[in-house]
Parts: structure tokens; sequence; C-alpha cells
């Protein structure tokens, strides 16, 4: 439909004037298009004596292709679309991997049965909850990031593989559930587009929430719990309103 | 008026416009003590800012700003970079987990490879700066135009800033705080515009990074 409009808008101009008008025109589109930012970044391995667990990770395809869009409530605003799904996989990988002597990712059936007495429990990570701010919303020049993730943990003997391949879990048998939250934030800058600057504030975020996890850890109860006198998996009362707190 | 004169005047203006300067006012409290008279030798520095406050951060160009300050003035001095600094010690100096008094340097040194890490970067002093620069007061309005016959402006704009910074000494050795520095700086700055704007920039925060960077450099440096 743009290319019948440029045609339509440019028929009967020269090439000179034919390409400023498709430029024009192209400007005028892309104000008015969704503005999206692929989070990307570079992630440190974290400095700190790895515990000694083997634990297994397993993405969600909700987790490792999130994304938020949020639709403009103006003329004067665009939509957003922040992927941060990529960066969040590569984030995790590289915290886990320098904070446990050995991390595995259980993808599907045959990685879950090469791993059956290798991996002393799974972790499953979810965003719970993502919102951005950017200074035509709050008018402080500032461009924010906060994020909510819920980590589950489960004994890989509980992770089942489904016909289709798939893996599927009991939510009786989590044996810890528990939620983290996140915050970046980056100042404006000179000839720092927004785009940049939510990308820099998701990266922020990112790390802080690593920090986050990664000093707390130890410190979740049922971690402890687990840690010390082994797996005791939650009741699906317990998991049930741990969710309903977390909204 | 006829094109030379104009060029020649709208070169002037330009030449005028990088020369002038807004003035700046500065104030430095100091409070020093335990200083390494022999100069640090082969240890390091680091120079980081405070970021956990929810409404301001240090920037990190005032934090390199104060880095390059003391490397011009001791090329003997070796200031780590903020940025890779963190980057090494991560998660342990991200605005959530920095330690904010003496006291938790033992914390962080209970992890082994941290530990470890100091000794090998040979850390003597850590320095943390908290303050940032901001925008006090604006008014004026100014008018630019383009035209067939050339573009230009015409109006009056004013700004004022204000930079409010205090550096804070820690010596890792001891595990103590040996010094406070604090600067504060305030300027006006100015756009007039006659065809061509001519900024009167005060350097307020350039002052700001010259005041604490002079003080920490005669701390740490044996040439001073």
């Amino acid at each position: 439909m743009v290319a019948r409009l440029l045609d339509l808008i440019t028929s009967g101009l020269d090439g000179y004037h034919r390409v400023l008008s498709a430029l024009t025109v192209s400007l005028i589109l892309t104000a008015c298009g969704a503005r999206e930012v692929v989070v990307q970044g570079n992630f440190p391995k974290p400095l700190m004596d790895p515990l000694p667990l083997t634990v297994g990770v397993i993405y969600t395809d909700e987790f490792a292709q999130h994304e938020i869009f949020d639709e403009a409530a103006g003329r004067a605003e665009s939509d957003w679309l922040v992927k941060t799904g990529d960066a969040q996989v590569e984030f995790w990988n590289t915290l886990l991997s320098g904070m446990f002597e050995g991390v595995v990712q259980i993808k599907d059936s045959q990685s879950l049965a090469a791993h059956q007495n290798s991996v002393d429990a799974v972790i499953i990570p979810a965003v719970a909850d993502l919102q951005y701010t950017i200074p035509l919303h709050t008018n402080i020049k500032i461009y924010e990031i906060w994020m909510k993730y819920r980590f589950k943990m489960v004994a890989l003997e509980d992770v089942h593989s489904n016909e289709d391949g798939d893996l599927s879990i009991n939510p009786d048998q989590y044996f810890a559930d528990w939620t983290l939250t996140a915050y970046g934030k980056t100042p404006t800058a000179f000839l720092q587009s927004d785009e940049e600057a939510v990308n820099l504030a998701a990266v922020v975020a990112l790390r802080d929430a690593g920090a986050n996890f990664a000093t707390s850890f130890t410190r979740v109860p049922d971690i402890a719990t687990w840690m010390t006198e082994g797996v005791q998996p939650l009741s699906s009362e317990a998991t049930e309103n741990k969710g309903a707190s977390d909204e | 008026m006829s094109k030379i004169t104009r060029r020649c005047l709208i070169a002037g203006l330009v030449v005028a416009a990088s020369i002038l300067q807004g003035c700046v006012n500065a104030t430095v409290d100091e409070m020093t003590f335990l200083e390494p008279t022999e100069g640090i030798g082969d240890a390091s520095v680091v120079i980081m800012g405070r970021r956990h406050a929810p409404d301001y951060e240090t920037e990190f160009d005032f934090i390199e700003c104060i880095g390059d300050h003391i490397r011009r003035g001791d090329n003997s001095i070796s200031v780590l970079h903020e940025l890779e600094f963190i980057n090494m010690m991560y998660p342990w100096f991200e605005p959530r987990t920095a330690p904010l008094r003496t006291d938790d340097i033992d914390k962080l040194l209970a992890q082994q490879r941290v530990a470890d890490r100091f000794e090998e970067l040979k850390l003597e002093y850590m320095i943390w700066i908290d303050g940032s620069t901001v925008e006090t007061n604006s008014s004026g309005s100014m008018t630019c135009g383009v035209g067939p016959g050339g573009a230009g402006c015409f109006g009056f704009g004013t700004w004022g800033n204000a930079s409010d910074y205090e550096a804070t000494i820690w010596d890792f050795t001891d595990e103590i705080e040996v010094g406070r520095i604090s600067a504060n700086t305030s300027g006006q700055s100015y756009m007039p515009a006659v065809v061509v704007p001519i900024p009167i920039i005060a350097p307020v925060q350039g002052t700001a990074c010259d005041s604490l960077g002079d003080q920490l450099l005669k701390y740490l440096s044996a040439k001073m």
C-alpha cells in the first residue's frame, strides 16, 4: 500500500523530485510508525565463588521471545515495541554460569534425558511484568525500565516430557517460587535517541536483576531450606497464593 | 553591507563565540588526613560515581574528566577506568550492591575472588564522587529563519547551571575513610543572537572537575 501511495504521489515528477518526495513521505511514515528496540548489551560474568551445584535452566518460549508492545496513547506519541527475549537469555546464561559450578540448558526431551543424573535442580525464570517510561511520559529527563521476575525451581525428576517433546511440570512439585524486581535508568544525553536510551535502561535493569539474584539467591527461604535439607515441594496452595500476591 | 564585510562580521562573531566564556563561582572544601607523602607508588586508584539515588546520578563523563585530570597531572598514578572496573567486579559495584560505608569493605573481601581481584589490581584508594550538575534557571527567546538570501537568528537566551559534588576517599588497605573534598560551582550562560547566535557558556561542570581533580591530585601525588 505504501509503495502504491508513493507511486501515486511521485508519478509525473522527474527523478530528483521523485526521490525527494519519496524520502519526505518515508520520513512522515517513519515518524508515525512503531518504535522498536531490540535490547542488546555486553554482560559480564559475575565475580563470585560458584555454588557447588549443577543447575538446569528452562527458558520458556514466552521468556526467550519476551517483548512488550505499548500502543500510543495519542497522536503525539508512537507505539513502542521493546524486545528483551534474546538479551534475557544471553544475560541469564552468563550470570548463571558464573554463579554455579555447572549450568545446562534443558530445551526438550533429549536434553532432559541427557542430564538425568547430573543436575541438582532446574530453574525456570519468567518475566512477570515490565514497565518503561520515557521523558515524554514523565517530563523528567530520565528513561526508566522496571521489571519483575518470577523464578521457580523444581527437581529434574519432576520435569516431564510430553509425547510431542514439550516439557511440563506439575505445579505441586515446585520447591521454590519467588519474585524479584529490577530497575534501570539512564539520563537523557546529547545525541542519544529514545531507542538507544531505552536499550541502555534495559541493560542497566538486566544487570540490576542479576545483582539482585546473585546476592539474594541463598537467602530465599525455600532455597536455603533446599540447600540444607533437600527438596521440600511447595503445596499448590502456597504456589497459587504466591502468584496472587504478585499481581 | 558588502558581502566581504558581512563575511568578516560573521567570522568575527564565530571567533568571539569560541573565545568568550561565562563566569563561574567555585567553592572547594577539603578535609583529608593520612596523606601518602611518598605518593601511591605502583598501587592504583579507582574513581566511581554514586548512582543509587532515584532523582539523579553522577555523570560518567564527569568521573572520566576527573580521572583524566589526575593522569595529566601525574602520569605515574594509575587511575582505573570506571566502567572497566565495574564490569570486572560485577555484581559488587552496581547501584544496588555498591558499598556505601567503609565497614562494607570486609563483606566484599569475604568473597575470595573479589579479594584476589583487588590484590591483582593493587587497589589502594577508592574515591566515590556523589553529586550532579543541574540547570537552575532559563529565560529568553530566540527566533531562527531560513530564506532565499540566507539564514539567521535573532533573540537572547540565558540559563544557569549549578554543580554540587563531593569526593569521599577510602583507603582500601586500612579500610578507613581518609578524606572528603567538596566542590560547588555555579554560573550563568548567555546566547545573544543577531544573525549568528554567540554562545557564551559558563563551564560550570568543567570548573567543578578541575577543582576536585586538583585537590585529589594534591592528595595522591608525591610531585605536588
